[in-house]
């Protein structure tokens, strides 16, 4: 059983495909190309309607870069693309190509299972397992793809509870149920379990609209120290968040067609003091969305 | 929910394997009733083959006689003790008495029917033998002769008593069904009547039963469906003679215990007569439990558009 | 008016009321050790091989059930179409709605040609009685597994059997059981099957499916018309427990499920 550190390259390979960039001589565990995350030309669908059109963009790694735009662009869409989760549902379709390390997530022999450990997912209200403990939900992805050792198991669990920033909380009620935190609480423990299966992105689709503002600050702060070990790419309505916790912005709208297309993508000083297209500083300003 | 996954997966992944291990019981499990069906029928087939429907009946018209007897006075019994049962628990009783005497209603169901038949056989029967066998042959059974006794010597069994029996075993049935469907009558109905002045009682009679009203017939349905299937506490005070009985209060037969008792022993003929006779009992079942689907359908959509 | 539903409430429960007062009168006097250990030949008599008999086919039939249905459940709610899932809850209905006498007939002529009277021919028989409730309610049960806890095993990267298996399924664990104690109840109480299939014994024959077994469902009607008196105290007693077994299975389902709706 391949362990966690197994990069999406050594899955495709595996499995007999030939990766997209010329790789000769990477190690594994090395980054194939500069970018983290790189989209060409991707589009999601719902049967015929396309949600998302053409988006092309590279995020760099160990960065925070946030989706803002008005509701119903296609942020959450592409930000399912990004972890495979969008074709779960019946009837969707994926267009374009997202290479995680330069390796294509789409490509014709990769196993979306392998894809999913490696790019993460928080979601926006956050969803423990009801009938485990803390301890079992943190370890949930690593017991279930086969680690068994228990010390190997406690150690990453102490590690993800205190990268989320819950260690102390919880250290001395490690078995009692997962829903019995706070709502702050239950979104950090999601994202203990989503770290301890040690992705190379973290996705987060709007990971404080359900938590009080108190909450809401420790999380953010959370996904500033976190951004130290990994990629963030984070979908956030509340346009403060994304100038506080990112450093990189796009900014999605909505065409005639109502698909979502990628307007502008800077620094996020940039987009909230000078953008480049009217259409963001319009956003920006509050004049639409 | 459905998964989607794209990319080539091996015909022996574990996926694959489990769901079509899950996919062979859910087949497995639909085949057993189409095999059920299939045999029965092919099991009646030379009963019906030999003589007319109408001969069957003819030649059966005791059990048959007794079938739908002992369910008429089940639902008789059953229904508006049950309806009234259920419109009290959900309109009027304070809400901890309501889950008390909902509980304990519904635990009636979960007694055995043989259980019900032993009681009947040695305690109900007696009582319903001398008081209100009695008290009805006694006046209208003068007059009308199928509710009439030989006062010095009453049956021992009875057809009255059976579907009296059934009807208490069904009561649960009638009250937990009519309970949901009450229930299920949009508050903004009632209230609508309630601001014009009107009493709980009267929102009552003019609002939620008359919608309630398919759905409770439904519930009838399968409450009736219920009662015919019923065997073993029928077997056990119904009596078992094999003709039209002159009167309820003799003793006769229904299809299910003329199966129970002599099928064993049954020769290829009068095999295939009462194969022929269940496959009647399963049909009119199947029959009555539809009725109730679409009963509540119908009442879903009414409660809908009130929305 | 009020009154008058009251009433009717009241006289709803009464006999419940009397057949309990009644049962447990008539069987109190007749339990004693002898009952539970001796069989109807030995001297005293017991009941033994059928309160065991009957532990052994309902048990027998649970365990050859349970999968089958849980794993229906499964495909219906987690892989089927919704056309699928709608054909099938008709499905259910009929075969919850088939009279036992028929599911009777059924095994008579189908099963005991093959497998003689005997126990395995009545657990085929309840056993096709207590199918549909573990589908059904093993359904509902993983029905009310919200969405958000499948989305959050697959964003993990747990494939999609794991999921249902150690996810979903865990998550309605509880609710599983439920089910198999609502199906072992409905198997302890059929008589009419029995009658047809494994028609009872006097004789104890430990887990041997291939002959006769008793139940008590059986021991109780054939003793029902006895003239002895501690034959009919028998059937007393063989009531006594049957009530007593299906009224605490029933009380533990509703006391689960009481639970799971305040959560």
């Amino acid at each position: 059983m391949a362990s966690n550190k197994a990069t999406l390259k050594s899955a495709a390979k595996a499995t007999g495909s030939h990766t997209s960039t010329g790789g000769s001589g990477v190690k594994q565990g090395r980054l194939a190309s500069a970018y983290a995350l790189e989209l060409n030309n991707v589009e999601a669908f719902y049967g015929n309607f396309r949600a998302v059109a053409g988006v092309s963009l590279r995020i760099a790694p160990k960065s925070v870069t946030a989706f803002i735009g008005p509701s119903g662009c296609g942020k959450s869409t592409l930000l399912r693309v990004l972890n495979r989760m969008h074709e779960t549902l019946p009837g969707t379709s994926v267009k374009g190509e997202a290479l995680l390390d330069g390796v294509d997530l789409y490509g014709p022999n990769v196993d979306p299972v392998r894809a999913r450990r490696l790019v993460g997912m928080v979601f926006q209200k956050p969803n423990p397992f009801p009938t485990m403990s803390i301890f079992e939900n943190v370890i949930s992805g690593l017991r279930l793809a086969g680690v068994r050792s228990k010390s190997e198991l406690e150690g990453v669990a102490e590690t993800s509870l205190r990268k989320a920033a819950l260690w102390d909380e919880v250290k001395d009620k490690l078995s009692e149920p997962g829903t019995s935190l706070s709502g702050g609480q239950q979104q950090r423990l999601c994202i203990a379990r989503t770290i301890a299966v040690k992705p190379e992105i973290v996705l987060m689709d709007e990971p404080c609209s359900a938590l009080d503002p108190v909450a809401t600050l420790k999380v953010e702060e959370l996904i500033r120290e976190l951004a130290v070990d990994y990629t963030i790419v984070i979908v956030t309505h509340n346009m403060q968040q994304a100038s506080r916790v990112s450093t990189t912005t796009a900014f999605f709208a909505m065409n005639e067609q109502r698909a979502g297309y990628l307007v502008e993508m800077d620094a996020t000083s940039k987009i909230f003091t000078n953008p480049k297209e009217q259409l963001t500083s319009d956003y920006v300003a509050g004049r639409f969305g | 929910m459905s998964v989607n996954l794209t990319g080539s997966r091996s015909l022996l992944s574990p996926d694959r394997a489990f769901r079509a291990i899950a996919l062979m019981a859910a087949i497995a499990t639909a085949t057993t009733l189409a095999i059920i069906f299939i045999v029965l029928v092919a099991g009646s087939v030379p009963a019906i083959s030999e003589s007319s429907i109408p001969e069957l009946i003819a030649a059966n018209a005791g059990p048959i006689f007794g079938t739908v007897a002992t369910a008429l006075i089940a639902i008789v019994v059953a229904g508006p003790i049950g309806i009234l049962g259920a419109v009290y628990l959900v309109e009027f009783a304070p809400k901890r008495v309501a889950i008390v005497l909902t509980f304990i209603v519904e635990l009636i169901a979960a007694i055995p029917s043989v259980v019900f038949g032993l009681w009947a056989l040695n305690d109900l029967s007696v009582r319903l033998r001398d008081s209100v066998e009695w008290w009805i042959a006694g006046s209208i059974g003068k007059i009308l002769p199928f509710l009439s006794e030989d006062s010095d010597n009453p049956a021992a069994d009875s057809v009255f008593r059976a579907g009296f029996l059934v009807g208490i075993m069904i009561v649960p049935l009638v009250v937990s069904l009519s309970r949901e469907i009450i229930r299920a009558v949009p508050i903004s109905l009632r209230e609508g009547y309630i601001g014009m002045g009107a009493t709980r009682w009267e929102t009552i009679r003019h609002v939620v039963l008359p919608t309630a009203r398919i759905g409770i017939i439904g519930a009838l349905m399968l409450a009736l469906g219920r009662a015919l299937g019923e065997t073993i506490a029928v077997t056990m005070v119904i009596g078992g003679s094999n003709d039209v009985p002159a009167s309820l209060f003799q003793p006769g037969s229904t299809i299910a215990t003329r199966i129970a008792t002599t099928l064993p022993e049954a020769g290829p003929e009068e095999k295939s007569v009462l194969i022929a006779l269940g496959v009647i009992l399963f049909l009119v079942s199947l029959g009555l439990s539809l009725a109730m689907r679409l009963a509540a359908r119908q009442t879903a959509k009414i409660t809908a558009s009130v929305k | 008016m009020r009154f008058t539903a009251l009433a009717a409430t009241i006289l709803a429960i009464i006999p419940l009321i009397a057949l309990i007062y009644f049962v447990t009168t008539r069987a109190i006097p007749w339990l004693d050790a002898a009952l539970f250990v001796n069989n109807p030949l030995d001297n005293p008599s017991g009941i033994s091989n059928a309160i065991f008999g009957s532990l052994q086919l309902t048990t027998a039939a649970i365990l050859a059930v349970t999968p089958i249905g849980v794993l229906a459940a499964i495909y219906l709610n987690e892989y089927a179409s919704p056309r699928v899932v709608s054909w099938s809850e008709l499905v259910i209905d009929v075969m919850l709605g088939v009279p036992s006498i028929v599911v009777g007939m059924f095994a008579f002529m189908v099963i005991v040609p093959q497998l003689g009277v005997s126990a395995g021919s009545g657990v085929v028989a309840i056993g096709i009685l207590m199918l549909p409730i573990v589908v059904r309610t093993t359904q509902e049960v993983l029905r009310l597994v919200p969405a958000s806890v499948r989305e959050a095993s697959l964003a993990l990267g747990v494939p999609v059997w794991k999921t249902v298996i150690f996810i979903v399924c865990r998550t309605a664990f509880s609710g599983i059981l439920t089910a198999v104690i609502l199906a072992y109840s409905r198997g302890l109480g059929e008589t009419a099957p029995l009658l047809l299939t494994v028609r009872g014994t006097f004789a104890q024959n430990w887990l041997d499916f291939g002959t006769t077994m008793n139940a008590m469902p059986l021991t109780i009607y054939s003793y029902s018309g006895a003239a002895d008196s501690r034959t009919i105290g028998q059937a007393w007693a063989a009531a006594l427990l049957l009530m007593v077994m299906a009224l605490i299975l029933n009380i533990i389902v509703r006391a689960r499920t009481v639970n799971s709706r305040v959560a």
